[in-house]
């Protein structure tokens, strides 16, 4: 009736897990039960939950990065824990539980914390960049988002009901075949993906067709600030990877479902095959990470530097070779599993040339600074400190790219340390910069500089503290994912590193307490002129937060930095005071579409996973219906008379121009 | 504030899969030559595939070309796919999915035989195993 | 129509003037039909891609029969031929059927997608035919690694025509229900790249798979 599910996939006789689930379900259970006392269900299920609004989703994509933020972090607690005190001994994590908490650790990171936040952030600004009202295909977005959380849901779930994963964050076969992984630990796992990889699919088709199709009047490729080029660069990668993962995950499960032989040991199987698909994806993967947050820092620079970005037409540059040659590096993963030295050299090569455009962008971003006026803020440090950091990164990862040096160092704790140096130096770096720079405009509020500050030190010294002994201990000869060893030169390395995880544990609390506190701060914070940070891109022309229409007339732009130039106009005269001819706005109907979808996906993802086959019909069923019910539908917009637009934009712009003028008067 | 520029404003582009063309009978002559055209590349490419009366080893490489002319044809006459300006992210984004498909393809098929050649056998390892 | 222009052209600090003086002036946003059309076109690219892998898995694991028999000594090109002529001819309906739409007659349009849908069934009926021959005569997918990429290729392809079959039977619903609304228009648009991609597929599985397989 149930499949393969029973009691005894609930671990009872486990304390750690059992604890973690307890607590787990208990504060949800505690902010459902809150929300329904206060009443905030319909303003949830009306504001925020159906929303197809682009700024709603992408906050919502942020806020789901943060929690499973929590969650992965505690996964490498409990890791470095267990390595800092098994010296010859078995530490408190028997290995089978290890293995599980090394697999999700990375896998929640990767997909359920490092694509979310940039994913949000692109969904939160690039609209508002372009000068326009909302991402192509808006109720689209909104299944994206919630098919990406029932990716994150299933996850989570299998700590509780059954098990995770015991074989690293990308499932090398024969270990992840039936043969060896006979429970459904991995078929978590490729459920999860490849439900929460159709929601990165749809993400990125809304996004590179926003910024091919939709733009304001005037702003032509070359205008678009540079955050939206490295996002058509991002999202085109993750289109033309994306369904290589999809192919890889379905050929796996059709080995572990049905009986085929793709990646077995018997009947012809190609285990390598497995590895050069999944990393042909892979590598373009970390790119998709990487490129939103150097948009970033471009931003970021540019602004608290007081200076237009140096280098504009280099850097477009750079970001579309970025793009183009990451498609050419896969084979770097796996230089020791024998494709000899005529494969080995050319990759390990074009390794090396993709440093070059990352090193003209570190240029750039360099030389904005230069000569500008550099206001020291919370997001301007994040920027400096990825500089520095992801650089040493980057440096270790051309030497990685030498095949000889890779065979000493492939999965060994160097190979570790180098690759967390390049995603935390620059996606972690820069996710947190953007959290910080776009908040006020999300919220109208700014984040409490103070604990920002501070999030960021205990941040950067816990990241140093924490993985440079790695780079030492990879040198050694430790190797990854070891559970316990006895070599005496690696255990001062692990106890530093242990030390290093409290300093990054408190900066990460820090950012909790900073949103606390800011909240609380949240009137002496106001952001009440839209334009909180002196900035030069369309999104500042907004109030904070845009009214749901973004802009009451869509601007006219006729040069980079549109809404510098805007400002200088009112500085230099009299600001333009005659009012915009207001229209009607039609804008998307919300939707229950995504939610009700994803629901249906966490069904038959569940189902698939317990071999529960009616209820796999059931959940398909309840899916193309959905799909049935929405296409059916005879009114997806609804209108804003030109009256309201007119209304909100007064207030708006009455409060903008007091503040420039002010400003002006004070010049 | 345009006065000193001459603008020239940009033609619209063409949606992929839509025709400039409106007119029912040259649009229906576009569709029956695709059809045409295709018929006969595929009977083309069934024919050299049984028959003796060419180099045998050339028979591959005759209908990796049948195969892709006829794609071509598909693309012109069923998909509307042009050179022309108002085609060219269409054609963009195409010609970004084939670089894809050809590195993905081409360096799998590339690195698996390095791969090929240089492992033992599955078989014979299993046997080692044992 | 006045609009405030939030900009006026006065510094230039990155000497692109030149370029944007020869440049065209950006319109705006694109039309509906353009923007939907063009994210479906896109969303068709990445199938081509996932495909591709498909093909490449095929193409590694073709010599990989393991003792058991390979493409050869299984497949039937008569049935291949009729296979290729149902789809293509399938898709030069479905261009009658854009052209149906387009002109708004109805009749013709539910006729063409009729034919359409019989055509398509009709390829897939051959294909269930030839799987279900397959697997009772031991080639099944699990037999081989060889079997199992074919299967998985070919089956992906006839799965996504059963799903262009699904959607088709929604478009015509949907028409008779509502007419030529735009919306409707512009999913049709999309179902046609779609099915048309569809037969372009084909057209790489029947030359590399089934022509140059069987003279392996």
């Amino acid at each position: 009736m149930l499949g393969k599910l029973d009691w005894s996939a609930i671990p009872i006789d486990q304390p750690i897990p059992l604890i973690a689930a307890g607590v787990v379900l208990f504060a949800i259970l505690a902010v459902l039960i809150w929300a329904g006392v206060k009443g905030h269900y319909p303003y949830l299920w009306r504001e925020w939950i159906t929303s197809v609004d682009h700024k709603r989703i992408g906050v919502m994509y942020v806020l789901l990065a943060m929690v499973m933020l929590l969650r992965g972090g505690t996964d490498a607690i409990m890791m470095r824990a267990q390595q800092a005190v098994a010296y010859r001994s078995d530490g408190y994590l028997p290995p089978e539980h290890f293995n599980q908490i090394f697999s999700a650790h990375g896998t929640i990171m990767i997909f359920f914390v490092g694509m979310p936040f940039v994913i949000g952030l692109m969904n939160l600004i690039v609209p508002l960049q372009l000068g326009v009202r909302d991402v192509a295909f808006p109720t689209l977005n909104s299944v994206g988002f919630w098919l990406t959380a029932t990716g994150a849901l299933l996850v989570n779930i299998s700590l509780v009901v059954g098990e995770f994963a015991r074989t690293g964050w990308l499932p090398f076969p024969p270990l992840s075949e039936l043969t060896y992984s006979p429970g459904v630990g991995v078929d978590y796992y490729t459920w999860s993906l490849m439900i929460s990889g159709v929601g990165t699919l749809v993400a990125g088709i809304n996004l590179v067709t926003t910024v091919l199709k939709l733009r304001t009047r005037g702003m032509t490729y070359l205008r678009m600030p540079m955050f939206c080029w490295t996002t058509l660069a991002s999202n085109l990668l993750i289109i033309a990877a994306f369904p290589i993962l999809t192919a890889t995950l379905a050929m796996l499960i059709l080995d572990r479902y049905l009986g085929f032989h793709f990646f077995t040991n018997e009947a012809g199987g190609n285990v390598m095959m497995f590895m050069n698909l999944i990393w042909a994806w892979g590598h373009p993967e970390v790119y998709i990470l990487v490129l939103p947050a150097f948009g970033i820092f471009s931003e970021v620079v540019s602004t608290f530097s007081s200076k237009v970005l140096f280098g504009y037409r280099s850097m477009v540059l750079a970001t579309m070779a970025i793009c183009i040659i990451s498609f050419m590096v896969w084979l770097h993963h796996f230089f020791t599993m024998g494709a000899g030295p005529d494969v080995n050299a050319i990759f390990g090569i074009a390794s090396m040339i993709i440093a070059v455009p990352t090193g003209v962008k570190i240029y750039n971003w360099l030389f904005t600074m230069f000569g500008g006026r550099v206001r020291f803020a919370v997001p301007m440090l994040w920027s400096i400190g990825f500089m520095v950091t992801f650089i040493i990164g980057g440096l270790t990862g051309v030497l990685l790219a030498v095949p000889p040096a890779d065979f000493l160092l492939h999965n060994s704790l160097f190979l570790v340390a180098h690759f967390h140096n390049v995603i935390i130096g620059a996606v972690l770096f820069g996710a947190f910069a953007g959290y910080t720079y776009w908040f006020p405009k999300a919220f109208g509020f700014r984040l409490d500089e103070t604990t920002g500050k501070a999030a960021f030190w205990f941040t950067l010294v816990g990241f140093y503290a924490t993985f440079m002994p790695l780079y030492v201990a990879g040198l050694l000869g430790m190797t990854r994912r070891m559970q316990h060893y006895d070599v005496a030169a690696w255990r001062p390395w692990m106890i530093a590193a242990g030390v290093g995880t409290v300093l990054l544990t408190v900066g990460v609390a820090l950012q909790v307490v900073q949103l606390f506190v800011s909240i609380r701060r949240r009137d002496e914070l106001r952001d009440t002129t839209g334009d909180p940070w002196d900035g030069r891109s369309l999104e500042w022309a907004t109030s904070s937060p845009p009214p749901v229409f973004n802009f009451a007339v869509l601007p006219n732009v006729t040069g980079e930095d549109a809404y510098w130039r805007v400002k200088e106009h009112a500085r230099q005269r009299e600001f333009d005071t005659r009012e915009p001819d207001y229209r009607d706005v039609e804008m998307p109907r919300n939707s229950p579409t995504g939610f009700v979808c994803a629901f249906f996906a966490t069904v038959m993802g569940f189902a698939l996973i317990w071999h529960i086959w009616w209820m796999v019909a059931l959940g398909g069923v309840g899916a193309f219906a959905t799909f049935v019910v929405f296409a059916w539908r005879d009114h997806d917009e609804y209108l804003i008379p030109a009256a309201d637009v007119a209304r909100i934009d007064r207030a708006n712009l009455a409060a903008r121009r007091a503040a420039l003028n002010v400003a002006g008067a004070a010049q | 504030m345009s006065e000193q520029i001459e603008h020239l404003h940009d033609r619209p582009d063409l949606a992929p899969g839509d025709e400039e063309e409106v007119r029912i009978g040259p649009r229906l002559l576009g569709y029956l030559t695709g059809l045409g055209l295709s018929l006969l590349l595929t009977a083309i490419s069934f024919f050299i595939a049984g028959t003796d009366l060419v180099w045998q080893p050339s028979i591959p490489v005759a209908l990796v070309v049948l195969a892709i002319a006829q794609m071509g044809v598909h693309l012109v006459f069923f998909l509307h796919i042009t050179s022309g300006p108002d085609n060219t992210n269409n054609v963009m984004a195409l010609a970004f999915g084939l670089l894809i498909v050809f590195l993905v393809v081409g360096g799998s098929l590339w690195i698996m035989s390095h791969l090929n050649h240089n492992m033992m056998p599955m078989e014979q390892i299993m046997r080692m195993e044992r | 129509m006045t609009e405030t222009t939030y900009a006026y052209a006065q510094g230039d600090p990155h000497r692109l003037r030149g370029i944007q003086e020869a440049a065209v002036v950006h319109e705006g946003p694109a039309p509906k039909r353009i923007v939907t059309a063009y994210g479906f076109w896109i969303f068709l690219l990445s199938d081509i891609v996932m495909f591709a892998c498909f093909f490449a898995s095929y193409a590694v694991l073709l010599r990989q029969t393991a003792g058991g028999p390979s493409g050869a000594q299984l497949f039937d090109l008569r049935s291949t031929a009729a296979e290729t002529a149902f789809l293509l001819l399938s898709s030069f309906a479905c261009g009658l059927a854009s052209i149906a739409a387009d002109v708004r007659s109805a009749r013709w349009f539910q006729a063409a997608m009729a034919l359409t849908c019989v055509l398509g069934l009709g390829f897939l009926f051959l294909e269930a035919r030839e799987f279900a021959d397959l697997v009772g005569r031991g080639a099944g997918p699990t037999r081989s690694a060889f079997l199992s990429a074919f299967f998985t290729l070919v089956g992906c392809h006839g799965l996504h025509v059963s799903a262009g079959i699904l959607w088709l039977l929604t478009m015509m619903a949907q028409v008779f229900a509502k007419g030529f609304r735009a919306d409707i228009l512009r999913r049709m648009l999309c179902f046609a790249l779609f099915w048309h991609a569809l037969d372009i597929i084909w057209v790489a599985i029947f030359s590399v798979v089934y022509l140059i397989g069987s003279g392996t």
